[in-house]
């Protein structure tokens, strides 16, 4: 039935296309995603009938003396991850961009853990922080550095550190790609025409490199930030939080609050108000990316 | 002239040497990150390989045997057969279902002019980031009577990937040139026509990127099947795994590693095989998100 091409009313039945969609969508995920709106209305503990007490859940956030640590925690991961992630990645980006012997076996090697489970990850590293028969202390021990074998897990100055140290570790051959993919396609005439002009190679990455980078750049440090502020399997299954609340994050303690101290609707309204956060992160680097996007055009 | 000609080949010289040291430098840089990264998941298989008192005792040593036991234990106790069994059966049933809707869906926005287009777009951008709340969720399953249920776990997991995978599609969908289409319409195909017998078969980029993208966050999925799934018999692999390694790790550490290791081989297969495509799925999914 071929429908002439310049017909200007679209035929209702192409709208079929996009309902299975949206219709999935709709249900199984923006219904939840309001419907925890309004739990995080409710004083709810999941057996009895729930009551309605209007805005009480968030009132008491302000009054909560562990969310404040938790919120810094986030902050901390999120400095800690990104600032790792980004520039190990950098840096083996521009070193996989050379032309080098056995580029596709480091790039296959050093990407791998993306590709990991978590829980795989999680539990391997909580291994490796062992610090009686744990890889890391074992090897500080046999080069002498028994000072530097600190309890990783069990302490509360290095625990926020350590699941850090996991966290790039996971991750930063994700971003590492990302760069690889923008510095290959950088023009080879602009270095061509530093080198002209005499420029050094640092001079050149400087005024060439990393400008280019930029688009890129906030790509990484936006998924890296956004990822810190939801973080939740890794110091789950690592720490639980633990030791004394050092790695309790938003999204873990929004999860303990509500199924294991049966506050439901005190955990939505957590979770709520870290959605608006991440939100806000996100519509920055809307604006952001549109307004290059606009700047480019 | 002479003088140049020499400063210059000085100059090329000094270049070369220096180019080969840093060379070496990237090779050594590139290798100490290789290792970090390596030896843990070597050290992991290894330990698998192990007994509990060899892992005590010598953490940095070979295992001294190549007996399986540890992985019939681990098979065993943490139930990882139907473990792999039912993340399979997710896996596959999102990247299908996901592939489906999104496509059409992506196809749909791409090229016919809908009215909505505006709108579906920002709610897909401004949603799509939000992780879905848990409990809500919960609610919804068990209404619909779909806890502890596969179907109850694949549903809410292929509508989150149906964003992302629709501007995949989209976005590659707009970059075929409208000729081609336009030719086989007017030779009377239908738009479902062209799209599955013209559109479709070049499409495997961005089918790849999609299929990989859902298939890897289906797998490696763990809060959702930590509540949307109860009975052992239903867990799928990462909940397996979890629940394992917190029962038993303190006792019983050779089979944790022999439970990790099963956990993680398939993946570390598909990736090994298929490795191209999960860096550049990944990397385009990341870009147009």
């Amino acid at each position: 039935m071929a429908t002439s091409l310049t017909a200007s009313k679209t035929p209702w039945f192409l709208y079929l296309w996009i309902v299975p969609a949206l219709g999935l969508y709709a249900i199984f995920k923006l219904l939840p995603l309001f419907a925890g709106l309004f739990l995080s209305l409710l004083r709810w503990d999941g057996i009895k009938d729930p009551v309605f007490v209007g805005l009480l859940n968030y009132q008491r956030m302000a009054t909560d003396d562990q969310l404040g640590p938790a919120l810094l925690h986030n902050l901390q991961y999120g400095v800690g991850t990104v600032i790792g992630k980004i520039l190990i990645a950098l840096l083996l980006a521009v070193l996989l961009n050379q032309a080098l012997r056995g580029q596709t076996f480091y790039r296959t090697i050093l990407f791998m853990p993306v590709v990991l489970s978590f829980v795989v990850i999680s539990i391997l590293w909580t291994w490796l922080y062992n610090d009686q028969f744990g890889l890391i202390n074992s090897l500080l021990r046999s080069v002498h550095l028994d000072s530097l074998a600190v309890q990783w897990l069990g302490d509360t100055k290095y625990a926020l550190l350590s699941l850090i140290i996991v966290d790039i570790w996971k991750w930063y051959g994700f971003h590492m790609v990302i760069f690889i993919a923008a510095l290959q396609s950088i023009p080879q005439e602009y270095y061509e025409a530093a080198r002209v002009d005499g420029a050094s190679r640092w001079a050149q990455f400087v005024s060439i490199t990393l400008p280019q980078l930029q688009p890129v750049m906030v790509v990484n440090i936006t998924l890296a930030l956004l990822g810190a502020f939801n973080v939740f399997d890794i110091p789950y299954i690592m720490t639980n939080g633990g030791p004394a609340g050092s790695t309790n994050v938003l999204a873990l303690y929004s999860y303990s609050q509500a199924f294991q101290f049966g506050k439901f609707g005190y955990g939505a309204a957590i979770s709520y108000a870290l959605l608006t956060l991440v939100s806000i992160v996100a519509v920055i680097q809307l604006r952001v990316v549109a307004s290059d996007e606009i700047d480019t055009n | 002239m002479a003088q140049t000609s020499i400063g210059l080949r000085n100059l090329q010289l000094g270049l070369k040497a220096q180019d080969r040291l840093s060379s070496l430098l990237s090779h050594l840089i590139l290798l100490f990150f290789t290792v970090i990264v390596g030896y843990p998941v070597l050290w992991m298989f290894m330990g698998a390989f192990k007994t509990g008192g060899e892992i005590m005792g010598d953490p940095w040593g070979l295992p001294k045997s190549l007996a399986l036991t540890n992985f019939s234990s681990a098979w065993e106790f943490a139930s990882l057969g139907p473990a792999l069994r039912n993340s399979l059966i997710v896996a596959s049933a999102t990247v299908f279902f996901v592939l489906v809707i999104a496509a059409l869906a992506g196809y749909a926005l791409a090229r016919f002019r809908l009215r909505f287009s505006v709108a579906i777009f920002l709610l897909f951008i401004l949603t799509m980031q939000a992780p879905v709340p848990i409990i809500p969720l919960y609610v919804l399953i068990s209404k619909i009577g779909l806890v502890n249920t596969l179907p109850g776990l694949i549903l809410p997991t292929v509508a989150n990937g149906l964003p992302l995978s629709i501007f995949i599609f989209r976005a590659f969908f707009r970059q075929i040139p409208s000729e081609l289409i336009d030719a086989a319409v007017v030779d009377g195909t239908t738009r479902f026509g062209a799209f599955w017998r013209i559109v479709l078969p070049i499409s495997t980029p961005a089918i790849a990127t999609v299929g990989i993208l859902q298939f890897l966050g289906a797998w490696n999925d763990f809060f959702n099947p930590l509540v949307l799934l109860h009975s052992a018999n239903m867990r799928t692999l990462p909940v397996a795994i979890q629940s394992f390694s917190y029962t038993f790790g303190r006792t019983n550490w050779e089979q944790v590693f022999a439970a990790l290791s099963i956990g993680s081989l398939p993946m570390i297969i598909v990736y090994l095989m298929l490795q191209r495509w999960f860096v550049q799925g990944l990397t385009s999914g990341a870009v147009k998100g």
